[in-house]
This record gives C-alpha cells, sequence and structure tokens, in this order.
C-alpha cells in the first residue's frame, strides 16, 4: 500500500494524456488550475510522447516498442528536471510503471533499448537501472490532489452540500499495479475523499463500484453491444443509488459514461438523471474555476448547465 | 606441528555429499596428514557408526582435542559434546569448523570452497591450542511450571504438568479462562456425527484447574518480563485490578443493578454486557470484574449501585494492581489465535452488510449463552437499543426477538458461507496457509441449522473442501442432511435494498456464473495468530514464523519446541488448528515440560566471563553491567552471576585491566581463530552467536551464494572484538571486517543493540584511516538475501582493494 | 506466409505455459502454475458476465498447452480491465497472459483483422507524438454520438486556446519517436500485418463463392457489430 505522506508535492511531470487534450482538454487544465492554487511544483514538458496506451493495449504495439517509448518518456522527465511522472489518465499510470519495472528488471529489454537508442543516435536516452524507481517515481494526479485534500477544503468556495456523487476510480489505477494504491485496492476511496473536501455526499459503496467503464480499448470499437451492457450496467446502479453526479479519473471512463450515456439512453430506451465530470474539473470549480474557460464543460456530451444553475455557479 | 596439537585429530563428515560434492575432502585430508595431523573422514558422523568412529579414535590415539567438520554446531554440536564427553575429554576440547553452511552450501566453486574448508579447520585448530578444559556449571532447575494463556490448549497442559506432579501456574490475560472453545458453543464429534456441548467438555476442565492443589490460576494477568535462563526462569506478571475481592460469590446483584451498558468482547460487539460484568456466565473463577473505561464511578460520577447490591462487600474501587514474580523452570505458550480481519477484504461487505458475519459471530449467534441466545437471526432485524434495555431486565435480547418475528423475517431461509476468507490468498493482507478448521466448522455450524432449522438452504463454496481422516464421515452426514456445495470462489457480494444478499461467483464444475441468494452469508475467516501471541513470543524472544505464529524447533522432530531451551508451545500459537489437535498436542509441550525439570540439575552454557582475580583491582566497572551480573562478594572479590549473565560481553569492555574474558572467546582464543582463518583480501565477518548466526547459516539454506573470501567468526556479540583484534585482523590480511549483530526485537537484545552499536562507533574512530574498513550490518532472519548481497558486496569491494 | 516473430511479447518456447511465462507482458512473479481452477477471476470479470468468455477456461487451456486457444474467438472479448489480476488469490494474471495469447494468435495470421481498426495508431504517434481515436472510429462514434459531439470536434482547436492551450495536442519529438518506432521494428510488424490482412480478404473473398454465409462465423471474420469494423486501416 502507498503511504499518503509519501507522494510528493515537487519535481512532478505532469504527463500529457492525448485522450485528455483530444476529448477533455479541461480536465488538463482543471488540474493546472488546483495546482497553481496548491502550490505545487509542476511542469508540462512538449517533448513528452503519448504512452502507447492505446496502441499497447489494443495489441497494436510489442511490450518492447513500449517500454522504448517509456524510456524515452523516463529521459525526457529526468532532463528537465521532474523525475516524479504524475498522469491525468490511468492507462497512461500503469503503462509507465509497468514499463519502468521492466526495464529495471529485465536486463534483455533494456539492453536492446539501450542498443537501439545507440544505433539511432538518441544516447540521451539510454536508460541505466533503477534510472527511475516504480513505487515512487509514479503518480495519479488524484494521488497529489489527495494528499492536499485539507488546502483544497480550505480554499473551497462554492460548496456541494446536499450533492451525491459517487466515484468510478479507473481499473488501471488500482488492478493493474495494486500493491501501489493508496488505501485498499478493493475499495480505493481517493475520488470520494476529494468530493467530500468539496462539501459534497459521496454515496461510497454502490453495487458493481468495482465494475470496469466497458471501454474495454478494442470492446467499445468491435463488440460495442456488450460494452455498452458493462456501461449501462453501472449507470443503473447509481441512478438507483440516487447519484447525481458520476466522478472520474481517466478520460477513457469519462468518455465512455459521458459520450455514451445519451447513446444508451437512446438504444436502450432508459433515463439517467446523472452527470459527469473528471475529480479535478469538481475540484476546481468547488475553488471557484470558470466551468467553461477553465474547466471546459462544453466539451461534454450530457450538458452540466443544469447541474451549474441548481448550484447557483451560472 | 605445534607440541600443543599432538594429539589432536580431525573428523570430517561428507553430509552424504552436501559436503562431500563441493569440497575435495582427499585434498583435504592430504594436506593435514602432510602436516602431521590424523585425519578421519566418515559418511555421516552424526550417525550412531559415526560417533562410535571418533570415540575409538580418541581411545586408540589418546587424543585429547577434537576438530569435527560438519554441518553447523547449532545443529549437532550437543551430540558432538556428548560423544566426546563419552570418550572421556573435556567438552571444551572439541571445535566444531562448519562446513556445510558456511561452505560448502554457499560456495559453488569447489577450489574456494576447499581452500576456505581448509582455512575454518586451520582457525578451529589454532584455537584448540588455547583452550582449557572448562568446569561444568550445574544449576537446579526449578520444579515449577508456567503456562501462559488459559484456553483449551493451556488448560490442558496445565492439568497435565499437575498430574505429572509439577506445581504450575496458569496465567490468562482476561478475566476468566475458556478461551476461544467457551466461545464456540459446539463441538462436533466425526464419530457420533453429532455436534456435542463445548461447554460441556470445558467446565469440568476448567473447575479441575481451580480445585487442582498444584496449579495457581492467575486470571486478569499479564506476563510482562521474562529473564534468567532455561530451567530457572524469572517471571514477571502484572495481575490487573478487578475491583472486586475473591469473597465474591458470583450472585450476579452488582451486574442486574448496574446502569451501564457496554460492548462485549466475548460476543464478538454484541452490547450486552455491563460494567460489572463476569466473561460469561459459567465463568472460572466466577469472580465479577469492572470495567474501568465504563463504570460512573471511575469516571467521576457518584454511582456506587454495586455496592449497596453486594452482600459480601467484595466490591472495592480503591483496589490495587499487583506485580508479582515468580521462579519457573519451564514455560509453556499457549497464546492461541484470533479472527482474521475479514474487513480487509471489502469485496464481501463485511462492516457495510449486516447480513454478512464470520463464523465465530455465528458460533456466537448460536450459542446459547450468546447475543440472541441461540436463537438463528438475520442481524439486520437484530438489534440490542441499550435504551431498550431495561436495568433490571435481562430479556432484553428474546423482546427484540419478537419485535423480529412479528416482522416475520428474522429466521434466514437461504445461508451461504464462503471459505478461505484470508486462509490460501497471496494477496496483501491475506495469509498463504490453509487455516484447517473452517471447512469442518463450517459443516458442523451447517448441520447445526439444519437440524434446528430444517428446510434452510445451506450454500457452501469452497474450492478444496478439506475433510480429513474420519473428518470424512461427517462430511458425507452433512452432504445427506441436505447441504449444498459450490465450488468456486466468491468474487464479491451485493446487498440488495432490503437487505439480502447475492453472492457472485462461478460454479467451477457446471462453469456457469452464478449468484446465490442469500439472508445471511458466512465468511469462514482464517486463523491468524492472538495479539497476545505476538506480544509474547517478543517478550520472551522466541522465533515466529513470516505469519507471526511460534516456530518450533523442528516440525517434525521437536514440533513443540520453541527457539529457547526450556520454552515450549502449544496450540493455535504456534500453527492453525483444530480442538482435538490442540489438546493432542497440549499433552506433548505438558510432557516435554515436566521431562526438562526432571532433568535437573541441568549443565549450563560454559561461555559467561571469568575473571583474573590476580589481575581485577576491584574498580567495580563492571557492575556497570546492564543485566546486573556482577556483584562484590563478602570478601570484597567481583564475581558473576551464570544465571544473569546473558554471555554479551559488554563487561570485557568495561574492564581495564582486562581481567574479564569470556571462556571459549578469550583474546588469545580468537586471535588464534582470526589467524588461521584469514587469507590475503578476505572479509572477515564477526557473527553474533544469536539469530546472526542462524541467518548466518539460512544463507546456505536458502541455496544463496556468496564468495569463498568472505570468512565468519563466531563471538557471543561484537563486544568482544576490541581494537586490538581487528589491527591483528588487517595483519592476517583481512580487507575488511564486518560486525553481524542480531536485531533489537527482543528485550535481551533491545539492552544489548546501543552497547554494540556505540563499541563499533568507538572502535571505528580509534582505528583512524583504517575505520574505513569496517562495517556493521543488523541480521533479520528473513534476509538471508540482504545478507548475501552485503557479503558478496563487501567482498567484492576488497578484491578491488 | 511465414508467422511473424514477435521475441520479447511471446518468446518461442515448447509450451504455452512457458511462452506466457517468460513474455514480457505478463509479471515475473505470474502465478499461472499454482491455478486452483477457483474461478474468481471468471465471477470478477465483466466480459464473463455478459458472454461467454471465461478467464479460467483459458488458464486450462493453457496449462494444457491447448493451442486451439489462440483460434478461439473468446480472447478477443477481454476487456484489459485487470479485474481478475486484483483478485486471483494465486497471483496469476489471467488479462496478462490474454494479452500474451492474442500477440501469439496475431502472429500466426490468426486475429489479424481485428488489428485493421487501430493500425493507424502507430504512424500518427511517430507523426505527432500523440494517439488519437483510429479513424474508423471517429465515423462510428459520429454515428453513435451525433451532432454535439461532431460539432465539438470541429472547434476543439478554439475551445483548446480558449482553454489557454495549444490549438493542437501535438508534441516535439524531434523525431525520436518515428526512430524508436522504426527500431523496434514496429513498422515492419505493420506491413506485415496490412499484408496478411489484404491476404485473409482475398481468401475469403474466394472462399465465399463456394461456402455458404453462415457456416463463415466464428472461424474468421469480422465478429464486430459495428458498421465500419476498420476497412480504412487496409485500403492502402
Amino acid at each position: 500500500m502507498k503511504a499518503i505522506e509519501d507522494v510528493p508535492d515537487n519535481q512532478l511531470l505532469l504527463f500529457k494524456s492525448c485522450m485528455v487534450g483530444q476529448e477533455y482538454p479541461g480536465v488538463e487544465t482543471s488540474t493546472c488550475y488546483i495546482f497553481d492554487r496548491l502550490g505545487i511544483d509542476y511542469c508540462i514538458n512538449d517533448e513528452q510522447s503519448c504512452c502507447t496506451g492505446i496502441g499497447h493495449y489494443t495489441d497494436v504495439f510489442e511490450g518492447l516498442t513500449t517500454a522504448a517509448i517509456a524510456a524515452r518518456n523516463f529521459a525526457v522527465a529526468k532532463r528537465c528536471g521532474y523525475p516524479n511522472i504524475t498522469c491525468l489518465c490511468s492507462t497512461c499510470y500503469a503503462v509507465n510503471k509497468e514499463a519502468c519495472e521492466t526495464l529495471n528488471t529485465n536486463t534483455e529489454v533494456r539492453e536492446k533499448i539501450n542498443s537501439i537508442f545507440l544505433e539511432k543516435g538518441l544516447e540521451n536516452l539510454v536508460y541505466e537501472k533503477d534510472d527511475m524507481n516504480p513505487r515512487t517515481n509514479f503518480y495519479h494526479a488524484v494521488e497529489i490532489l489527495l494528499s492536499k485534500v485539507d488546502k483544497i477544503r480550505e480554499q473551497k468556495k462554492f460548496d456541494f452540500s446536499g450533492i451525491k456523487t459517487a466515484s468510478h476510480h479507473a481499473c488501471h489505477y488500482y488492478k493493474v499495479k495494486y500493491l501501489d494504491v493508496l488505501g485498499n485496492p478493493e475499495n480505493p476511496q481517493l475520488i470520494d475523499n476529494i468530493s467530500a473536501a468539496c462539501g459534497a455526499e459521496p454515496v461510497r459503496w454502490y453495487e458493481d463500484r468495482t465494475l470496469t467503464c466497458g471501454m474495454g480499448f478494442s470492446q467499445l470499437h468491435l463488440n460495442k453491444d456488450t460494452s455498452l451492457q458493462v456501461t449501462k450496467t453501472k449507470l443503473d446502479s447509481l441512478q438507483r443509488a440516487g447519484v447525481e453526479l458520476m466522478l472520474h479519473m481517466c478520460p477513457n471512463c469519462q468518455i465512455q459514461y459521458d459520450r455514451y450515456q445519451p447513446v444508451i439512453e437512446r438504444e436502450f430506451g432508459v433515463k439517467y438523471d446523472m452527470v459527469h465530470m473528471n475529480i479535478a474539473q469538481f475540484a476546481a470549480l468547488s475553488m471557484g474555476a470558470d466551468p467553461y474557460k477553465v474547466c471546459g464543460f462544453q466539451t461534454h456530451s450530457v450538458p452540466l448547465e443544469g447541474f451549474l444553475e441548481k448550484n447557483g455557479i451560472i | 606441528m605445534n607440541a600443543a596439537l599432538d594429539k589432536t585429530a580431525v573428523f570430517i563428515c561428507h553430509c552424504s555429499g552436501n559436503i562431500s560434492e563441493r569440497i575435495d575432502i582427499n585434498s583435504l585430508k592430504k594436506t593435514l596428514k602432510a602436516e602431521g595431523i590424523p585425519v578421519f573422514d566418515y559418511e555421516y558422523l552424526c550417525s550412531r557408526e559415526g560417533q562410535t568412529l571418533i570415540k575409538n579414535k580418541i581411545l586408540e590415539g589418546k587424543l585429547d582435542r577434537i576438530v569435527i567438520g560438519s554441518c553447523t554446531p547449532s545443529k549437532h554440536g550437543t551430540l558432538f559434546k556428548k560423544c566426546i564427553q563419552e570418550a572421556g575429554l573435556n567438552r571444551a576440547m572439541l571445535e566444531i569448523a562448519n562446513l556445510r553452511e558456511h561452505c560448502a552450501w554457499v560456495h559453488p566453486d569447489k577450489a574456494g570452497a576447499t581452500e576456505k574448508a581448509l582455512s575454518l579447520i586451520r582457525g578451529k585448530l589454532n584455537r584448540l591450542e588455547n583452550h582449557k578444559p572448562l568446569e561444568e556449571i550445574k544449576v537446579n532447575i526449578v520444579p515449577q511450571a508456567l503456562v501462559i494463556g488459559g484456553g483449551i490448549a493451556g488448560i490442558t497442559a496445565a492439568v497435565n504438568l499437575a498430574d505429572n506432579g509439577i506445581s504450575t501456574y496458569l496465567v490468562e490475560k482476561e478475566s476468566s479462562i475458556g478461551g476461544n472453545m467457551a466461545k464456540i458453543g459446539k463441538v462436533f464429534s466425526p464419530d457420533k456425527l453429532a455436534e456435542e456441548c463445548a461447554m460441556c467438555s470445558l467446565s469440568p476442565l476448567m473447575n479441575e484447574v481451580v480445585a487442582n492443589p498444584r496449579i495457581t490460576l492467575l486470571t486478569w494477568t499479564e506476563v510482562e518480563r521474562l529473564s534468567g535462563s532455561a530451567g530457572n526462569f524469572t517471571v514477571r506478571l502484572r495481575k490487573k485490578s478487578r475491583y472486586v475481592h475473591d469473597n465474591c460469590t458470583g450472585c450476579g446483584r452488582c451486574s442486574r443493578v448496574c446502569p451501564v451498558l457496554v460492548e462485549n468482547e466475548f460476543n464478538c460487539g454484541y452490547i450486552d454486557k455491563k460494567a460489572i460484568s463476569l466473561r460469561f456466565s459459567q465463568s472460572v473463577p466466577k469472580i465479577y470484574c469492572i470495567d474501568p473505561d465504563y463504570c460512573l464511578q471511575f469516571k467521576g460520577e457518584t454511582c456506587g449501585k454495586c455496592v449497596e447490591a453486594c452482600k459480601s462487600g467484595a466490591i472495592d474501587f480503591s483496589q490495587k494492581e499487583e506485580i508479582i514474580e515468580l521462579n519457573v523452570g519451564a514455560v509453556i505458550v499457549a497464546t492461541g489465535f484470533e479472527e482474521y480481519d475479514v474487513s480487509q477484504k471489502p469485496q464481501y461487505g463485511y462492516g457495510f452488510f449486516k447480513n454478512v458475519i464470520t463464523q465465530m459471530e455465528l458460533a456466537r449467534m448460536l450459542g446459547i449463552n450468546g447475543p440472541s441466545k441461540g436463537i438463528l437471526v438475520k442481524p439486520s432485524d437484530f438489534s440490542l437499543d441499550p435504551d431498550a434495555v431495561s436495568s433490571t431486565s435481562t430479556c432484553s435480547t428474546e423482546r427484540s426477538l419478537e419485535n423480529s418475528s412479528e416482522k416475520g423475517s428474522g429466521t434466514p431461509k437461504r445461508i451461504v458461507m464462503i471459505q478461505c476468507v484470508g486462509s490460501r490468498d497471496e494477496k496483501e493482507g491475506g495469509n498463504r496457509y490453509c487455516s484447517r478448521y473452517c471447512c469442518m466448522a463450517a459443516l458442523k455450524h451447517s448441520n447445526l441449522i439444519m437440524k434446528k432449522y430444517p428446510g434452510t438452504e445451506i450454500t457452501i463454496c469452497y474450492v478444496d473442501l478439506r475433510a480429513l481422516g474420519f473428518y470424512e464421515n461427517y462430511y458425507r452426514a452433512v452432504q445427506d442432511i441436505g447441504v449444498r456445495f459450490v465450488r468456486g470462489r466468491p468474487a464479491e457480494i451485493v446487498e440488495k435494498p432490503d437487505k439480502s444478499l447475492l453472492v457472485r461467483l462461478e460454479d467451477t464444475l457446471n462453469q456457469k456464473i452464478t449468484e446465490l441468494p442469500a439472508d445471511l452469508v458466512i465468511l469462514s475467516a482464517a486463523m491468524v495468530p492472538s495479539k497476545g501471541t505476538r506480544k509474547i513470543a517478543s517478550i520472551l524472544n522466541i522465533s515466529q514464523d513470516e505469519s507471526g505464529f511460534i516456530k518450533e524447533r523442528h516440525s517434525k522432530l521437536r514440533p513443540v519446541d520453541s527457539s529457547l531451551d526450556g520454552i515450549f508451545v502449544c496450540g493455535t500459537a504456534q500453527s492453525p488448528k483444530d480442538v482435538t489437535d490442540t489438546i493432542s498436542q497440549a499433552g506433548l509441550a505438558a510432557i516435554r515440560g515436566s521431562a526438562f525439570i526432571a532433568d535437573s540439575p541441568k549443565a549450563l552454557v560454559n561461555e559467561i566471563p571469568t575473571i583474573n582475580q590476580l589481575l581485577c583491582d576491584q574498580c567495580t566497572e563492571c557492575l556497570k553491567c546492564p543485566f546486573e551480573a556482577f556483584s562484590l562478594n563478602d570478601s570484597g572479590k567481583v564475581i558473576v552471576d551464570p544465571l544473569v549473565c546473558t554471555g554479551c560481553g559488554y563487561c570485557t569492555e568495561l574492564c581495564q585491566k582486562g581481567a574479564i574474558q569470556i571462556s571459549g572467546f578469550t583474546k588469545s582464543q580468537l586471535k588464534a581463530e582470526v589467524e588461521g582463518v584469514v587469507k590475503e583480501g578476505d572479509l572477515l565477518g564477526f557473527v553474533n552467536s544469536g539469530i546472526a548466526s542462524i541467518t548466518c547459516d539460512n544463507i546456505g539454506n536458502s541455496a544463496l551464494t556468496y564468495p569463498s573470501n568472505v570468512k565468519l567468526v563466531k563471538v557471543p556479540t561484537n563486544l568482544v572484538v576490541d581494537k586490538d583484534l581487528l589491527l591483528h585482523a588487517f595483519k592476517c590480511g583481512a580487507s575488511a571486517v564486518l560486525f553481524i549483530e542480531d536485531p533489537p526485537d527482543s528485550p535481551k537484545v533491545e539492552v544489548i543493540y546501543p552497547l554494540t552499536i556505540s563499541h563499533f562507533e568507538k572502535l571505528k574512530k580509534e582505528l583512524g584511516d583504517s575505520g574505513d574498513r569496517l562495517y556493521f550490518k543488523k541480521a533479520y532472519v528473513p534476509n538471508t538475501r540482504g545478507l548475501a548481497g552485503t557479503f558478496t558486496s563487501l567482498a567484492r569491494e576488497g578484491e578491488m582493494i | 506466409m511465414i508467422p511473424y516473430v514477435n521475441k520479447y511479447d511471446t518468446p518461442e518456447c515448447k509450451t504455452l505455459a512457458e511462452t506466457v511465462k517468460k513474455s514480457i507482458r505478463t509479471p515475473a512473479s505470474l502465478g499461472l502454475d499454482r491455478c486452483i481452477q477457483c474461478g474468481a477471476c471468471t465471477a470478477s470479470c465483466p466480459a464473463a458476465r455478459f458472454t461467454d468468455y471465461s478467464p479460467r477456461q483459458i488458464v486450462k487451456k493453457v496449462l494444457e498447452n491447448d493451442r486451439s486457444v489462440l483460434e478461439s474467438e473468446m480472447i478477443w472479448s477481454c476487456f484489459y480491465c485487470y479485474s481478475c489480476n486484483l483478485r486471483c488469490p494465486r497471483n496469476n494474471s489471467p488479462v496478462t497472459i490474454v494479452q500474451v495469447l492474442r500477440q501469439m494468435a496475431v502472429n500466426e495470421g490468426i486475429g489479424v483483422e481485428k488489428l485493421a481498426y487501430f493500425l493507424e495508431i502507430g504512424e500518427y504517434l511517430a507523426e505527432n507524438g500523440a494517439s488519437k481515436i483510429p479513424g474508423a472510429g471517429v465515423k462510428n462514434m459520429e454515428s453513435d454520438l451525433g451532432e454535439r459531439w461532431i460539432s465539438f470536434k470541429k472547434n476543439l482547436e478554439s475551445i483548446r486556446e480558449e482553454l489557454g492551450l495549444s490549438s493542437k495536442d501535438i508534441r516535439n519529438t524531434h523525431g525520436e519517436v518515428q526512430a524508436i518506432l522504426e527500431a523496434t521494428g514496429y513498422f515492419n510488424r505493420e506491413k506485415w500485418l496490412k499484408a496478411k490482412i489484404q491476404e485473409k480478404l482475398l481468401h475469403q473473398l474466394l472462399e465465399n463463392q463456394c461456402i455458404k454465409r453462415e457456416n463463415r462465423s466464428g472461424d474468421f471474420g469480422f465478429e464486430s457489430d459495428r458498421r465500419c469494423p476498420g476497412q480504412p486501416a487496409f485500403i492502402i
């Protein structure tokens, strides 16, 4: 188990996520908005590439490619002096952490990748064993937010009391590297605790709370019916629990729930009273961020206007 | 050849290839014989034939000093010492070179291993030159025993000891003996296929404890400290205050008038007990006890209702706790288990879903002295609202039951039991072992429920059903009565709005994902060592396994001996087991304890300080001994108490005159051994003879390796290593010296460890530049890999220099 | 066409179990041999709940060295949600085993068509340093999500600017990502995959002329219920 005291607040490389950038850019700006106000020492580096996650988990990339791209990103992080890779996307988090473990423990792979770097004249990317520590150099942005939850509470401008929220903790945050989760991986509470600090009432226990979002990388694209059935199962459970706001920590899950909720409503003839946000968007909102210029709610599929009006934000 | 050694011989054991396959014994023989030293080898020196060989050679050659090259002395040291004593030699005249754990098993390179073996033997030969016969120190064993823990294991052990004529103290931290067996209500019988009342078996035994004149029962008492040595332990006990004197008649008037309800640990946390209470109605001794955390009187309020009600004037708020010191020869640890905390598996919803309970909670529920008076209920329908309980009535439970039966939903109709919760589980927080009791507990409870509530649907979700031996008969009977078995490990439990549950699993035999509806789910929680077991292991400084159970010396040959002489273990403190096995093992522990006591007087380890009275100027520095082993006798001379002395060697550092030396580890002996052992470029390790030594041996047992230029010399602690000896080691060629010390995990080492640290720092300073070549390492038993790594990296560093 | 060699994901070994254990996709401490077939994986699996998929049976087949598992549609149903990885009491990890099986299937040309949909990801990554939803996916999402999403996608650049971000999420990798993809053999593999998909498509067309359509499903063919199952990727 990871200890909350060990979560750093400096030298964080805020690892850009492709799906955040293309679908929910407000997640990145909201995270920066909070980080700036909590005095967190971080940087964003445009030299950092995609983690390969989408290609890796659609079976397109081989493990060697993924590890080599990761080694390059580690070199970028170290070179700019911000070696604590902090991800907005749970898949980036898992891919980087696993790649780091492979690079440290699998000499054959490490040497092969280094020989590739040398062959291509990329000496500056060479990865030495233990250059990065899989347990202490990799974080999800939510972990940083949770470690500063008291400050978020202090700086809260809007209080969301009475709002029933539910968390969807991303599978690739707590099921891949389950030994490094803040709290018991069978019952993660990170988002709930931040949501509570914003005044909301988290529904900490609901049926199927550990069920995946249903995106399943290739599944949404190749087996849409099953994919949406999985998504619907959780939405149904949350509807029964009377949840108004579902909070996310991964853009892939957010696409699945926010973008596809209207599709499910249409195709299955159901109706949900639920809106979606990333927890960073929610916390930023609570700290007074502009819903459109910071949180970027105009990119959402389930309109948030009703929710924002009800809470007197717009 | 040195004249002192002209009657010395070397014996080398092949250990059936363990040694001979890795070390070239012929080459050893050739080298030593060329120097005029007789060498003999044999396939198994530890065998009867091997010992006869040693004895015959001693008698034939009139030998007076022996070196044996074999496995670690901690394995057969005692055996070989006895062997040479039988041939008429003093036991000090034997040295054992550890050719197996320290050589053959850790150095795959045969040439290197052979060279090192030779140096180890040379070290021992050198040492023998300076040996003088040691006088045997014998002490009488105190003919009394202490049993810690008053559950079925401790009770059985105490009664057996007493029956063997040994005066026994039975210590229990709760206010009554009985332990977990008193909680479980029923025990099953595999031959009668019936469930018997556990209390009916236990109660007579508990009464025998009180009735037996050789047993002194101390309840509400905890062990604080153990000192002394095997055969003569001093135990410090804290007898907490009950605030009720022994003249209590157990009438219960006090409890009936007490206005404060408290959580009842005995009933798994139900709030059905008063601030003055018995642990359970058949408590032994039947003396009430006040919980000062809840009693109004102790919260500064005036109440005193119990004092008014008590007719014998037994209640006394000013009663003080007592410290008791006992002298005992042997100790039996029977501190038991507790249930695994199933809330660590949130997928089963324990703590969130009211109708998910553990087998122990079910046992309490089915017990007629339990919270629901033996009636099977759904916890969601059953509450003990403190406000609803009138201060004089005891029928509160019945009332809430009436309420629930009015709703008509009180009795669960569908019950699902989940096996292996926290057992056979490699995940964080789980236990890898099988807990042994849970399959039978589930079968027992199913049978009980089916007999009392026919028509109940019970499903047991299992992975492997373990009904060993005759228990299979009982399993078949439970199958016959209609209990359903589903093979699969449930993934999770879902709670429906009406508080009923769904258990989601794959029935792996029909390969279907199934959702079993249930009104009540029972988790068969793993058995883990109780907090008391963990605490006692640390107070007594005995080894535990990785799960915290107390480790036996040898699983087959010494199943109830702890790692320390004179301390025995039985029951679930040693490993998960059921009542039957616990009772068998407790009987054995009692026999081992009484045999140990009967073997009086006992020869003590002679590795303790000797004082050269000619050099001693009575400066009394040695009286700073942290164990207070030194004193001045009537004639003003310094003497040492062999029973108190731990042999740590701190006194050798304190004594400026050099008048104190540790027998077997004198300066000249250590110097001689170092001279024989060390070659140019070696890493020399001084190993504490306790935990550190076991860890070094374990490197060999774990099939790990390190370079053969690492040489280890055993010392009581590093406190006997002085600057002079270190300089000597460097002169002999040592590239570096490593101190390997026991970790401060026990009261004894907690005292010694800081002394070794400051001793190390002092030496480092005194050595000046050479101080950089002195290292220190704490050796934890499980960390064999780490220690082997340290050896390797330091040895490699040395090679580079 | 000869099978593709993927040394690190699918090292060549005598048995499936050996390959799976040596693959870099599975954890070093994989408890495969310790599996007790308890079904905790299947009971925790979203795919098993809604389809015939069973991680427990896949593990069993791997342990039995039953190579027919590579041809089974089943392995393409996993969501990669890692629930089995979290729950397995023996520290086995069916989800990573399935990743290895899929790679083995692809190498033998069995499952190549499942990748067709996503093959653009590599080139896009080389060029922009980022990934995107593949073209066929965008088409399907357009039909699923409709006007609101399409118009947001059209306005993405101005929305990003409004948020103070660069108009496009493009990374400056100095050509290093391109070089890495070349050197790790990604582009060769992509070429091989495309050729293999073409070959299969032709084969399928030929077979279609003599075999009835119904017989085809299951063995091979696009199991997808999607309208755009990835054709864009192999119209080169």
